[in-house]
C-alpha cells in the first residue's frame, strides 16, 4: 500500500483528521526546525517556533493552494515566523554543540563533516541578523531577489548588498588561510 | 578588467541579465574564474549543510489531540465576515431613519413617580379601610316536628347498627 500523498493528508487534515496532520508534522518537521535553527541560532527557541509553525500551519491549512507544494510553503510560514520573532527580539544566544544529522559515512569522515558543519553554522551564526535572514531565503527557501525584496519588505538593491556582504563574510570565515 | 563581486554572485543566482558575457570572460580570465570558484565552493558549503535532528516529535502533538477541530471553508469565512461588515454598515446607515421614526417617549421625573406612587398607596388604603364584608340572604327558619325528628334518629341508628352488623359478620364468628 503506497503511502498518503500530502495532498491526500491535507484534504484529510482539512476536515479534523489529527493522524494525517501528524504524518504532515512527521514529514516535514525537521525541515521546519532547520529553517528555525538557522535563522535564530537557539535550539529551544527554533523547537517552539517549529511547533508553533505547525499550529499557524494547520489554521491556514484551507487558504493553502493544493496545486502547490506543502514543504516550501511550511518552509516559508517558519521563516516568517522566525522574521517576526526577530523584530520583537534581538536573538544573541551563542551557538551550543549540536549532533548532524549525517551519520552514514566513516567515523573520521563523519567527525571531519561534523566539524565542517560546526564551523559553517559559527559562520553564520557570527552573521548580523539582517544578513542571515537573507542568506536562509536565498539558499535555503531558494526565493529570487524579488521575492526576498517582498517578503522583508526592502529595496531589491539592500537585498542585494545585504547577501553580497554576507556571502563575502562567510567566505573570509571559512576560507582565511589558518 | 574583472568582473565584479555582484556580477559573480548575480550570475550564480541565476539572475544576472549579462550570462553570456560573464561565461565569456571567465573562460579567458583566470583570476574571475578563480573568484567564481571560490564563491561555488560557499554555496556548495552553504547547500551541504546537514540537517540538525529534533530532540522530539512535533508531531505527537498532533497524534495526542486525535480529532481536530475541521477548518471552515475559506469562503464560508469570507461571506460570514463579508455579511457582517455590510450588516454594521446597513446598520449605522440606517440609524439615523430609525431614530426619526421612533415615538419620543417622556420619562417622568423622580417626583413624579413618587407621587404616583403614594397616591396609588392612599387609593389602596381607603379601599381597604372602607370595605364592608357583603350581607348574606337570610334563609327561612326549618320547622320540623320533635317525633319525625326522633324516628328518623331513631331510623339512621338502626341502620348503621345493621350495617355494622353485617360488615363485620364474619370477624364475629
Amino acid at each position: 500500500m503506497t503511502a498518503p500523498t500530502d495532498r491526500d493528508l491535507i484534504v484529510r487534515a482539512r476536515r479534523g483528521d489529527g493522524d494525517a496532520f501528524s504524518e504532515l508534522v512527521t514529514r516535514y518537521q525537521t525541515n521546519v526546525f532547520n529553517v528555525c535553527y538557522r535563522i535564530l541560532h537557539e535550539r529551544g527557541e527554533a523547537e517552539d517556533l517549529a511547533q508553533e509553525t505547525f499550529l499557524r500551519a494547520y489554521h491556514r491549512l484551507e487558504q493553502f493552494d493544493l496545486e502547490r507544494e506543502f514543504g516550501p510553503w511550511v518552509r516559508r510560514v517558519a521563516a516568517n515566523l522566525c522574521l517576526n520573532r526577530l523584530e520583537s527580539q534581538k536573538v544573541t544566544a551563542p551557538l551550543d554543540e549540536e549532533r548532524d544529522a549525517d551519520e552514514s559515512q566513516r567515523p573520521e569522515k563523519q567527525v571531519e563533516v561534523r566539524e565542517r558543519s560546526e564551523q559553517v553554522r559559527g559562520a553564520l551564526a557570527s552573521l548580523p541578523t539582517r544578513y542571515r535572514v537573507v542568506v536562509e531565503l536565498r539558499h535555503y527557501q531558494e526565493m529570487s531577489y524579488d521575492e526576498i525584496a517582498a517578503e522583508l519588505k526592502l529595496p531589491v538593491s539592500d537585498v542585494k548588498s545585504h547577501l553580497f556582504r554576507a556571502r563575502k563574510l562567510l567566505a573570509e570565515k571559512l576560507h582565511a588561510p589558518d | 578588467m574583472h568582473l565584479t563581486d555582484d556580477q559573480l554572485n548575480e550570475y550564480l543566482d541565476n539572475e544576472s541579465s549579462e550570462r553570456a558575457q560573464i561565461v565569456s570572460h571567465i573562460a579567458s580570465c583566470t583570476d574571475c574564474a578563480a573568484r567564481l570558484t571560490a564563491l561555488q565552493t560557499l554555496f556548495a558549503e552553504l547547500d551541504s549543510l546537514p540537517e540538525l535532528e529534533l530532540t522530539h516529535s512535533l508531531a505527537a502533538r498532533f497524534t495526542a489531540q486525535g480529532q481536530l477541530p475541521p477548518q471552515l471553508p475559506r469562503w464560508l469565512t469570507l461571506t460570514a465576515t463579508l455579511q457582517a461588515a455590510l450588516a454594521l454598515i446597513v446598520l449605522a446607515a440606517a440609524a439615523p431613519f430609525v431614530m426619526n421614526l421612533l415615538p419620543v417617549i417622556e420619562t417622568p421625573s423622580l417626583t413624579e413617580i413618587f407621587l404616583q406612587m403614594q397616591s396609588q398607596w392612599l387609593t389602596l388604603y381607603n379601599t381597604i379601610t372602607n370595605y364592608q364584608l357583603p350581607v348574606l340572604p337570610s334563609f327561612p327558619p326549618l320547622q320540623i316536628p320533635t317525633l319525625t325528628l326522633s324516628l328518623t334518629l331513631a331510623g339512621a341508628s338502626l341502620l348503621w347498627l345493621v350495617g355494622n352488623g353485617l360488615l363485620l359478620r364474619k370477624q364475629i364468628k
